[in-house]
């Protein structure tokens, strides 16, 4: 008998026989005890990318993706995954976008939904695809508000918080962790939601600076890093740069993942292309334009798509060279800096063409 | 005077939601138009607002049009940028006068549905995105302003999914389920502006555009709207002066308000 008493109305709706799938998503002392188990000593954990996906990401993990879509995620650990042909991978995420391509490529084949798309690029078609043909199956349904707080219950450290969200929405019939019931602290009838807390398998975050031990330093919106940070089971840190510890201490503000949580530090410049790296590096809107109305038509086209700009690559710096190399990484730099501000005077034009068809290549993706 | 073009129906979208914008007031606002509206907001009758976003930025300094709600135009010297559970935090605690939701599907309670269409989640027609913020803006923000396109198969009796509760079944069955705020105050569509009658919540017809009489509206609408007492007022159209500074300050490459194929 499961130790999680889950929503059985959800069970019914979600199809489920055998919730066992869905347990290590909630079980804290899975968690605690995986936490407690690794090493905690002060050490060098600096590996390579490689070593970072082969060791720490395994089949059937509880994956969550980090950032916000394509703002500082972990782009490139990602296509690692997928050149090493990892499988079963549940993905998780507020928002969970990411997981369109990861099915795409049967990396993952279990979502737990709270937003799936590009924003005004329209609805993931990729994604509507994989749901219908059962490339993947639905675990539950969240909304953004409510996964940011299981995240964030297991960072409080207890065992959930009760939420005013949900409430009277179809959202709340395709969730087998959450339930209704009666607000404690109050005497007249007030319906709350209960929220877990919840453990991912693991997280890779991806950071503008880590030092060798794991200590992070974020610049830009944290989404729900910190909170996974301490949540996940594993944590992989990818940084732009690695500083010394020296600098962490010095320049702590933005400091925001302590080394403890840590499993592996890759330094990997880049590695949140071709998603924006606050400070460092804008998107390439073409290429996230072409992926949403080109490559998710079909999985003929994806399977284009990702073969010039995964799999034949071997790493973030062949992937870069496709951009456009260096010219793409000067442009890119300025156009980050614009936005953030150092254009305040000078009008800077961000103007670029849209990518609406399939159009000669023009060797800068910007 | 040159003569200028008349205000487009998406022009008068972006117009109509700056309206629903209190001077002062903490607007909670996504990208598209319900942007455009609060950046005209701004620039017309509410200069002192205060945007902010699901990527947890608090009020940025104005720079052009994000190509996300993550992008660094929604933080852009940011005082602060939050965590998102805080970000919905502030909502539920008070701190967020209004929000904006865009919808794929809304019925006569302005319950709305951003997840699928079909019968069958596990197996539905079309998979749209789910709900992201909308959910939490919907049940924690004190006012919701909802803006979409007018049209029966997205006016509809019943939408396929409630992902956000509008009045759920209308009376008091909002509150009764536990939600906070006082729920959808307005619907702008390309149409007119509709809000809620006080007791049964139903949809109801609060001014249509220029030439778009009841029976157009009514056509357009899966679910019969309620009309309002008396004369149905004319949805006001925005000055000479509001359409320069919306076309030539506030979204000059037309991104969100200009007409396809146009």
């Amino acid at each position: 008998m499961s130790a999680f008493d889950y929503n059985k109305e959800a069970l019914k709706n979600l199809k489920f026989e055998d919730t066992k799938i869905l347990d290590r998503l909630v079980d804290f002392e899975s968690a605690r005890s995986a936490h407690l188990k690794k090493d905690h000593s002060r050490r060098d954990k600096r590996v390579s990318l490689k070593e970072a996906i082969g060791e720490f990401v395994r089949d059937g993990d509880v994956l969550s993706d980090t950032g916000f879509s394509y703002v500082r995620t972990p782009m490139q650990a990602y296509f690692e995954i997928l050149r090493q042909k990892k499988k079963n991978i549940q993905m998780i995420g507020s928002p969970n976008s990411n997981q369109s391509y990861m099915i795409a490529f049967g990396a993952a084949c279990y979502s737990h939904n709270s937003y799936s798309g590009a924003e005004m690029r329209g609805y993931d078609r990729a994604y509507s695809r994989a749901v219908i043909e059962g490339k993947t199956r639905i675990l539950s349904e969240w909304s953004h508000g409510t996964m940011a707080q299981g995240f964030k219950a297991a960072q409080l450290g207890v065992p959930g918080v009760f939420s005013k969200q949900l409430l009277g929405s179809d959202i709340l019939k395709y969730n087998p962790y959450v339930k209704v019931m009666q607000n404690p602290m109050r005497a007249d009838p007030d319906p709350v939601v209960f929220v877990p807390a919840l453990y991912p398998d693991i997280a890779i975050i991806h950071v503008q600076a880590a030092d060798r031990f794991g200590n992070a330093r974020m610049y830009g919106p944290p989404i729900n890093d910190i909170a996974l940070a301490a949540a996940a089971r594993r944590v992989i840190v990818t940084a732009e740069e690695i500083v010394p510890p020296g600098d962490i201490r010095s320049n702590n503000k933005g400091v925001v993942i302590p080394f403890t949580a840590v499993d592996a530090v890759v330094e990997l410049p880049f590695g949140a292309a071709p998603g924006s790296m606050p400070g460092y590096y804008y998107w390439s809107r073409q290429w996230w334009e072409k992926l949403m109305r080109w490559a998710c038509q079909s999985q003929a086209n994806i399977n284009e798509y990702f073969e010039h700009w995964v799999f034949s690559c071997k790493d973030q710096f062949d992937f870069i060279e496709k951009l456009g190399g260096a010219k793409w990484v000067a442009m890119s730099r300025r156009l980050t800096k614009a936005e953030e501000y150092d254009n305040e005077d000078l009008g800077f034009d961000f103007s670029y063409k849209e990518f609406k068809s399939l159009e000669t290549e023009t060797g800068i993706y910007y | 005077m040159t003569d200028i073009k008349p205000a487009n129906p998406l022009e008068m979208v972006a117009y109509n939601l700056s309206l629903q914008i209190g001077d002062h007031q903490v607007v909670y606002v996504g990208t598209g138009l319900p942007m455009v509206a609060a950046i005209l907001a701004r620039k017309t009758h509410a200069a002192n607002i205060t945007l902010v976003y699901e990527s947890g930025a608090q009020d940025p300094l104005e720079g052009g049009m994000p190509w996300s709600v993550g992008g660094p135009f929604t933080w852009r010297k940011s005082p602060l940028i939050l965590e998102m559970s805080y970000s919905f935090g502030q909502a539920y605690n008070g701190y967020v006068d209004i929000g904006f939701l865009g919808f794929a599907q809304i019925d006569m309670y302005g319950n709305i549905n951003t997840h699928m269409i079909g019968t069958d989640l596990m197996k539905p027609k079309v998979r749209l995105t789910g709900s992201g913020g909308n959910n939490d803006l919907s049940s924690l923000s004190e006012k919701m302003v909802l803006v979409g396109l007018q049209s029966p198969d997205k006016f509809v009796k019943k939408v396929d999914f409630i992902t956000s509760v509008g009045f759920l079944e209308g009376g008091d069955t909002r509150k009764k389920a536990g939600l906070l705020g006082q729920g959808p105050v307005a619907v702008v569509t390309n149409a007119g502006v509709y809000d809620f009658e006080p007791e049964s919540k139903r949809m109801r017809v609060k001014s249509l555009n220029p030439g778009v009489a009841f029976g157009l509206a009514q056509m357009a609408t899966g679910f019969e709207l309620l009309k309002p007492d008396g004369e149905i007022p004319v949805t006001p159209t925005p000055s000479a002066e509001v359409l320069g500074i919306l076309r030539n300050e506030v979204d000059p490459l037309r991104v969100f308000t200009s007409m396809p194929g146009a």
